[in-house]
């Protein structure tokens, strides 16, 4: 059974940023990824994120998922924990290359987060074989990696975030290397199992297509985040279907 | 011209593989190199050591109807000799002393006519023992059977002629006896047995006057020949020595057109070091080349660790419009690269080896051989390199799909070996050329005699050979077993270490098998190599030194002058000086054997195991222990030869009767014997049959208890110090002989050869490979995969949980492979053994296991793979930018 990780406060923040700045040198070049970036992420809030390559996105939704870390300004996740309390658990990742790890089928996978959060096998093989499920790949159950296309790589590690039942994803151009048809399908999803279980969702995209879906639009631009000054827990705009399903 | 961009990338992006594949190279060629400066350096040792152990050259010997002194001035005239000396060789019908009353005599016997200064001239052949080195000398055993000493006079017979007395001036040995009294230009089978018992050395002129009417009356039984020493400069190559030294005997002959004939000391030496240099080049083959071969494998698994990445890069290039010859083009420019560093990194460390170790410079012992094994080394270099880089390259470029290309696991079918069972017929296939060889009786070098070539027996390597490469893929076969069917067992051995994720890593393992099970099977051949390498490397010196004891008796060795009466008791003398352990006394007497003068030991066996170290090997019926125990509590019990219990058809328990001389009469009378046991060996004896009994026994049935050696046990670094004050006890009584000088003497089959150096080299170079074969393919296997742990990491696995599933695939490779290593080591380095029987004599009763070396091996490799696996868990603990890039 998935169990959302609920936050312990309805209306606080998943996330505050204030002044992010994140600075790296590649090779003799400094490089500013992140220019004092501030942000509150609502529960429930659905985000796309806007900007071209290069403008410092994916150092963003890193930061906020507390895989990097700022070199400067303050982050806190007032609804989720400390830093080192968000991954296995509250916060789930979707990334843009394939994410599923090669020697482990795709309901190992799915069962991973679960298994590194110290939960017993057997529970969490259900839970993603649940996961699995609602998303309608139980036929993927066995397959290895390698053996999936590039849209079924993602819905499984859709599906891995949603085993996982957190209470923000954060997606990072997850339709970066799928044709149209196959990312909308995607963006579908994550919507869908947005929806389901109540977390927010903060997408990374260059695409206004995909942009466009989401009623609020982050824009990044040179490693400066411009946030509308609307309410960020808008909904997204278009229909989207409902997900369910039986377990594989 | 896509290549260079392409080298320049690889060397900029792709460095640590660049230089470990070049490694990997470099250790196969440095490893050859290395073994061909061994073999240069050892063959000309042995051939300087096979020209300096002959004491005389050449005798080239009068024939029939040809005149002496124009043999002389030939051989005088011809090339490259120096020394001619004359030599008379007069036949006796036997000799006489007559001394207190007394008359004792002998057989027939030969007296020589020398010049003063032939001990000068050939100083190997003639060794003063007691009074003048010039005048009439009497040998040694002759002095013994007449019971004569430097002032006497005894009496020869000439046949046909009245018998002549001279006036003995010394007692000497001729050490070289068997060539000097050779029949010159028979072959082997029917040259005498043994030199003969009875010798009279003269001066030339006392010589002529007493045997040129012999030669007036009986020609055939004098004869005259030149001995001369041969100083042509010769090949460093025992076999071309041989040849040219033999040709130029040959030339010689033409020259004396049938007046002479040539007896060829040294070309019959070099021909033995012709066989001791095929010795060492299979030498060679059972250490170098399994060395050679796992570095190529190392290279081949270093390439393979990232193929993945290698096979991305090519789809990569497919996709945008590379054909099939320019991945081909640029495989080869990888390899060649690496080819190239390598084999001059190779050439580089096996120079500096060779001129460290075996003291030369150069690849092979003439220019030849030195640009055959450079060149061969650096060939073999660039065939690796391709094997592993530019085939990969190829296949996956002709094969496989840019789909399939990415795929990195895959549904792991096992490869059409396994499929086959090739490993278990190669075993098979060991096992029945084992079997083959062992009715061989091991024979590796085969020399017919009256044939100049020499072979060897190369089929016999087949059998390890086989075994060495059905072993590994059977190793492989059993790791890839036990990950594919048993994860449930491996989840449950890894529980303890990994937790709840013991599934998962399992089940990630098993999905690995492939790689894995390559891994862990390297690491066992390398286990092997460095296992047997060094069990071979140390039994061979422990061999070597049972050799040195064999052939000098003990750790010091008291022989007493001949007609010195010497009782046992003088054994506790020698027990009080200072750094002796043990002493023991020995009778040294001639027994017959129905017709055959044998050589009888009378021994103490309580006393004589400490003295000295009695093997099981050397002995047939019994352990040491049990035959000295047999001897000790019956005391007419007797140990003989295995030739003489066949010929006698003897069973244990059976009387045998022998004559001994008596030590009142000299007279030989049957003595009463038991038959307990065979005795293939035993200290001081000569190689050839020989009798070991109860001295107590010996003594009281004849009348003398006369010791003719004391064997003295002694520290075995203090052995000099204490043959120095043993000589000062023993004066001029007796020969005293330390082992540290018989170990650089000793001349045995392969003791011949430097093997210090070669060992030093493999055993070294074993240990680059067992780390690199160890840590560095662990390293560099888990180095490709930083991806997936780092996605690890992104999803929330804490280090520890990062750790388990780096450190359960380490430890699984590591503790398997080295185990079962272990045990396919032992099983190959028995073969290994046995099939080289050969080289060892006597052959080892056990494997000598040098536990410090293999535990240093362990050491480094377990250290290789902490250091690699640290590495890796603390690189993959927090990803870095590049690779959260990535993600």
């Amino acid at each position: 059974m998935i169990a959302p990780h609920r936050p312990d406060n309805g209306r606080r923040p998943i996330v505050r940023a204030h002044e992010l700045r994140r600075v790296y040198r590649l090779g003799p070049t400094t490089v500013v990824a992140l220019a004092d970036a501030t942000c509150d992420v609502e529960p429930g809030a659905q985000i796309a994120l806007m900007g071209p390559s290069g403008s410092g996105k994916s150092t963003l939704l890193h930061i906020m998922a507390g895989i990097d870390r700022p070199t400067s300004g303050e982050i806190h996740w007032p609804a989720l924990g400390d830093i080192n309390s968000l991954r296995p658990g509250p916060v789930g990742v979707v990334f843009q290359a394939p994410s599923l790890l090669p020697p482990l089928t795709v309901i190992e996978n799915v069962a991973l987060p679960l298994l590194l959060q110290g939960i017993d096998e057997r529970s969490a093989t259900n839970a993603a074989r649940e996961a699995l499920s609602i998303l309608e790949l139980d036929a993927l159950c066995n397959k290895l990696p390698e053996e999936l296309s590039g849209g079924q790589s993602q819905r499984v590690a859709i599906a891995r975030v949603l085993a996982g039942g957190p209470s923000l994803i954060l997606a990072d151009e997850p339709t970066g290397q799928l044709d149209r048809d196959t990312g909308a399908h995607v963006i579908d999803v994550l919507l869908a199992v947005s929806d389901a279980i109540g977390a927010a969702l903060v997408i990374n995209t260059h695409d206004p297509a995909v942009a466009e879906r989401f009623a609020t639009q982050w824009i990044m631009r040179d490693g400066y985040l411009t946030v509308p000054e609307t309410d960020h827990s808008s909904k997204t705009l278009t229909r989207r279907p409902t997900i369910a399903g039986t377990p594989c | 011209m896509l290549t260079i961009p392409w080298l320049v990338g690889l060397l900029r992006r792709r460095t640590g593989r660049v230089i470990a594949s070049a490694l990997g190279v470099a250790l196969a060629v440095g490893l050859l190199a290395s073994i061909g400066t061994f073999l240069s350096s050892s063959k000309s040792v042995m051939t300087q050591r096979a020209s300096s152990s002959v004491a005389v050259d050449w005798q080239v010997e009068t024939q029939p109807g040809g005149n002496a002194d124009t043999v002389y001035a030939k051989v005088a005239a011809f090339r490259g000799l120096k020394t001619p000396t004359r030599v008379e060789f007069g036949q006796t019908t036997g000799f006489t002393l007559t001394s207190q009353g007394s008359t004792q005599s002998t057989g027939a016997g030969v007296v020589l006519g020398m010049p003063a200064n032939y001990a000068t001239v050939f100083p190997d052949a003639l060794r003063t023992l007691a009074g003048a080195s010039n005048g009439v000398l009497l040998a040694q055993q002759t002095a013994a059977n007449l019971h004569a000493s430097v002032g006497d006079t005894i009496t020869f017979g000439r046949a046909g002629l009245p018998d002549t007395s001279v006036k003995i001036d010394g007692i000497i040995d001729l050490p070289a006896a068997d060539s000097l009294f050779q029949k010159v230009g028979a072959p082997t089978t029917l040259q005498p047995k043994a030199p003969p018992d009875n010798v009279l050395l003269l001066p030339p002129e006392q010589w002529h006057a007493i045997f040129d009417p012999l030669a007036a009356s009986r020609p055939d039984l004098v004869t005259t020949q030149v001995h001369a020493d041969f100083t042509q400069p010769l090949p460093a190559d025992p076999s071309s020595a041989y040849f040219k030294v033999e040709g130029e005997g040959r030339n010689l002959e033409l020259a004396l057109a049938g007046d002479g004939l040539v007896g060829n000391n040294l070309g019959a030496k070099l021909g033995k070091a012709r066989s001791d240099s095929l010795y060492a080049q299979i030498l060679f083959l059972f250490l170098g080349v399994p060395g050679a071969v796992l570095a190529g494998l190392l290279t081949a698994t270093i390439a393979a660790s990232g193929a993945d990445r290698r096979r991305r890069d090519q789809a990569l290039l497919r996709a945008r419009g590379a054909t099939v010859p320019q991945l081909v083009r640029l495989g080869l420019g990888e390899a060649a690269l690496v080819g190239a560093v390598g084999s001059a990194l190779g050439l580089a460390t096996a120079l500096a080896i060779g001129i460290r170790s075996f003291h030369s410079a150069t690849f092979g012992a003439t220019a030849f051989t030195a640009l055959v094994w450079g060149g061969g080394s650096i060939l073999v270099g660039l065939v690796i390199a391709a094997l592993s880089l530019a085939w990969p390259a190829w296949r996956d470029a002709k094969e496989v799909t840019v789909t399939a290309a990415r795929r990195s696991v895959g549904r792991a079918s096992n490869p059409r070996w396994m499929r086959w069972r090739i490993d278990l017929l190669f075993l098979a296939a060991s096992m029945l050329v084992f079997w083959s060889t062992s009715r061989n009786g091991y024979k590796l070098v085969l020399a017919v005699e009256g044939i100049p070539t020499i072979s060897v027996n190369y089929w016999a390597f087949l059998g390890p050979a086989l075994a060495w490469i059905g072993g590994g893929m059977l190793l492989w076969r059993i790791a890839n077993f036990v990950l594919q069917h048993g994860r449930r067992p491996l989840a449950a051995v890894l529980r303890p270490f990994t937790g709840g994720l013991s599934g998962t890593v399992a089940a990630t393992m098993s999905r690995q098998r492939r790689l894995l099970a390559r891994g862990l099977a390297l690491v066992a051949l390398t286990a092997v190599f460095a296992g047997s390498t060094a069990v071979f490397n140390s039994t061979y010196q422990v061999q070597a030194e049972v050799d040195a004891v064999l052939s000098n008796g003990a750790m010091v060795t008291v022989i007493q002058s001949p007609g010195q009466e010497v009782p046992a008791t003088k054994a506790a003398d020698f027990a009080k000086i200072p750094g002796v352990k043990s002493v023991t006394a020995l009778q040294h007497r001639y027994a017959y054997v129905g017709a055959d003068l044998q050589d009888l030991y009378g021994i103490d066996p309580a006393t004589i195991v400490k003295a000295t170290k009695l093997r099981d090997t050397y002995f047939q019926g019994g352990t040491a222990d049990q035959l000295m125990a047999r001897l000790a509590t019956k005391p007419n019990a007797a140990l003989v030869s295995l030739e003489t219990a066949k010929d006698f058809q003897l069973k244990t328990g059976d009387t045998i009767k022998l004559r001994l001389q008596d030590g009142k009469t000299k007279q030989y009378r049957p003595v009463e014997f038991t038959y307990v046991g065979v005795a293939n060996k035993f200290p001081s004896a000569p190689s050839d049959s020989f009798i070991v009994a109860n001295a107590k026994y010996i003594a009281e049935q004849t009348g003398t208890a006369t010791v003719g050696t004391f064997l003295i046990d002694t520290a075995p670094t203090d052995s000099t110090n204490v043959a120095k004050r043993v000589e000062k006890v023993v004066g001029t009584s007796g020969l005293v002989k330390d082992i540290a000088s018989k170990r650089r003497k000793i001349g045995n089959s392969l003791t011949a050869v430097e093997l210090g150096g070669l060992t030093k080299v493999e055993l070294g170079f074993a240990l680059v490979l067992a780390a690199a074969a160890s840590g560095l393919v662990l390293w560099l296997g888990l180095t490709e995969r930083k991806r997936t742990f780092a996605i690890a990491a992104a999803l929330g696995a804490k280090p520890r949980q990062l750790a388990a599933f780096i450190w359960a695939e380490a430890l699984f490779v590591t503790l398997g492979g080295l185990g079962l290593g272990l045990f396919a080591g032992w099983g190959i380095t028995h073969m290994i053994v046995k099939v080289l029987k050969g080289v060892f004599d006597p052959p080892p009763s056990s494997l000598s296991v040098p536990i410090g070396y293999l535990a240093l091996v362990t050491a480094i490799v377990l250290a290789a793979v902490v250091t690699a696996t640290t590495a890796i868990t603390r690189a993959t603990r927090k990803p870095t930018i590049d690779m959260l890039r990535d993600l």
